[in-house]
C-alpha cells in the first residue's frame, strides 16, 4: 500500500514537473516514473494479476500521460491521481477486452476528466486520513467491500455485479453508494454538498 | 436531468459504472463545465482514487523504467555499474589526451553522441511498436490520399491490442511552432488525441501504442496544431483515413 500513499501525497513541486513535461522535457518523465512508477505498477498488477502484462500497461500509461500532458492544468493539476486513474483505466480496459466484454468504455473519459484532477493532493492532505485507506476498506461490511473491489479492481458493471453476487440491481447500486460514503466518512473526505 | 437528479450517481460515474441515461447526462453537464457536477464528480474521484491504495505493494522490474524512458527517447543511465563508468571515463581521458582533444571539444562530442543515442533509442522503440502492429494477427489497414496526385498519401494500421501506426509521405512542411497531431475518431463521438509527430522530408511514421476499439473507429485523421497539441482538432485535417470494418 505504501507506494500509492506516497503517490497521493506528492509534494508541491509537482506543478513544476507538469510544466516541464508540457515542455517535452524527457528527464521530467524519468522523475514522474520515479515518483509514480511503483504505485501505478502495484495498482495495475492488482487488476490484471500478471507481471508482464502489468508492465506493458504501465509503459502505455506513462506514454499516454506524455502524449496528453497538455490536458492537465500546470498550476493546479494533480498529475498523480490522474496518472493512477489512467493506469487503472488501461488495466480495466485490458481486463474487459481479454474477457470479451465491452472495451474502451473508459478510454474516452481520460481526456474529459483531466480538468477534474486538480487541487486534489491538498484536499487529501487536509483530510489527513489517506494512510488509513486500507484499514477503512477492511472495516467495510463484507458485501460493501466486495462491490468496491469488483467495481474498482475488476471493472464489473452494476449488472455484472448483480449477476455475480445474486443480488438485485437496486441493491448493488445502494451498496456501492453506501460503501463509498462509508469510506468518505471514515477517511474524512467531506460529503458533497 | 438537473444536478439534483444526478447527485446520487456521481459515485457510480466516478467508478465507471453509471448507467444510461445518467452516464450521458453527467458527461453532458461536465462538457458544459457545470460547476455543481464538476465539484461532485471531483469529490467522488478523490475517494475512488484512494481505493487504489488498498492494492498490495508490488515492485516492477528494473527494465520497466528503461522501457518507459526509451519510449520518449531518454536513455537509462542508472543501470551502469560504477566500475564500468569509471573505466569508461578513464579510457576517454586517455584517448582525449592522446588525441589532444580539449575538454570543450570532448563535451561537444559527448553531447552529440548522447543526442544521437537518444534519437536512435526512440526510433528503435517506435519501430518495435510499429512492427508489433504490422505483424499483429488482427491488424486492419486503411489507405488515404490514393486518388490524389500530391497531397499526403499513405496507410494507417490499427491493431486492437497494440495501437495505431500511421505511415505517410508527401506531407507538407508544418509552419513554425506547429506540429502534426493524429486523431482517432470513434463512430458518433468526438476525436480522441492520438499523439504528436513531425515529418522529415515529407515523410512520417507515427505510432500510438495501446489498445484501440477498431470496430468502433470511423476514421484516423491528422491535423496541424500548436506545439503543445490540442484537445480537439482546431484545423481542417490534412489526412483522413476511413477505417473499414474490422476483420472477424
Amino acid at each position: 500500500m505504501l507506494p500509492l500513499i506516497l503517490a497521493i501525497y506528492a509534494g508541491p513541486e509537482e506543478h513544476a514537473l507538469i510544466a516541464r513535461l508540457q515542455r517535452r522535457d524527457p528527464q521530467a518523465l524519468a522523475e514522474l516514473y520515479d515518483t509514480y512508477g511503483r504505485a501505478a505498477f502495484a495498482l495495475v498488477l492488482r487488476v490484471v494479476r500478471d507481471r508482464a502484462i502489468a508492465e506493458d500497461l504501465v509503459q502505455e500509461t506513462f506514454l499516454r500521460v506524455w502524449n496528453r500532458i497538455h490536458l492537465i492544468n500546470s498550476e493546479k493539476g494533480a498529475i498523480g491521481p490522474w496518472l493512477l486513474a489512467i493506469a487503472r483505466n488501461r488495466a480495466i480496459d485490458y481486463l474487459r477486452s481479454s474477457a470479451g466484454r465491452e472495451r474502451n468504455a473508459v478510454e474516452l473519459n481520460e481526456s474529459d476528466h483531466a480538468p477534474l484532477y486538480r487541487e486534489m493532493e491538498a484536499e487529501i492532505l487536509i483530510s489527513d486520513q489517506a494512510r488509513r485507506v486500507k484499514e477503512a476498506m477492511d472495516r467495510l461490511a463484507p458485501n460493501y467491500r466486495t462491490v468496491m473491489e469488483l467495481a474498482y479492481f475488476e471493472g464489473l458493471s452494476q449488472s455484472e455485479m448483480s449477476a455475480k453476487m445474486g443480488q438485485p440491481l437496486g441493491t448493488i447500486k445502494t451498496w456501492v453508494r453506501t460503501a463509498l460514503q462509508s469510506l468518505r466518512d471514515d477517511l474524512g473526505v467531506a460529503v458533497t454538498s | 436531468m438537473n444536478c439534483d437528479e444526478l447527485r446520487d450517481h456521481y459515485d457510480l460515474y466516478a467508478l465507471d459504472i453509471a448507467e444510461e441515461p445518467e452516464r450521458s447526462e453527467i458527461r453532458s453537464h461536465l462538457h458544459r463545465s457545470c460547476e455543481v457536477c464538476m465539484a461532485g464528480i471531483k469529490r467522488s474521484l478523490e475517494t475512488v482514487t484512494l481505493i487504489g491504495a488498498s492494492a498490495p505493494w508490488a515492485e516492477p522490474s528494473r527494465q520497466l523504467r528503461r522501457r518507459v524512458l526509451a519510449s520518449v527517447g531518454l536513455e537509462e543511465r542508472a543501470g551502469i555499474p560504477w566500475w564500468a563508468a569509471a573505466l569508461a571515463m578513464a579510457a576517454l581521458v586517455v584517448v582525449s589526451v592522446y588525441l589532444g582533444v580539449s575538454s570543450k571539444q570532448y563535451e561537444e562530442t559527448a553531447g552529440r553522441l548522447r543526442t544521437e543515442i537518444r534519437a536512435q533509442t526512440a526510433q528503435i522503440a517506435s519501430l518495435t511498436e510499429a512492427f508489433a502492429i504490422l505483424s499483429g494477427p488482427n491488424t486492419t489497414e486503411a489507405s488515404f490520399g490514393g486518388a490524389q496526385p500530391m497531397p499526403p498519401q499513405g496507410k494507417v494500421f490499427l491493431n486492437p491490442a497494440r495501437g495505431v501506426l500511421l505511415i505517410a509521405h508527401n506531407l507538407p512542411r508544418t509552419p513554425v511552432n506547429k506540429i502534426y497531431e493524429m486523431w482517432i475518431i470513434p463512430k458518433g463521438a468526438k476525436p480522441v488525441p492520438a499523439g504528436l509527430f513531425q515529418s522529415q522530408d515529407g515523410r512520417a511514421m507515427h505510432v500510438q501504442p495501446g489498445s484501440v476499439d477498431v470496430a468502433r473507429t470511423a476514421a484516423v485523421a491528422v491535423t496541424v496544431e500548436d506545439q503543445a497539441g490540442a484537445d480537439q482538432p482546431t484545423t481542417q485535417p490534412v489526412i483522413v483515413a476511413a477505417v473499414p470494418a474490422a476483420p472477424r
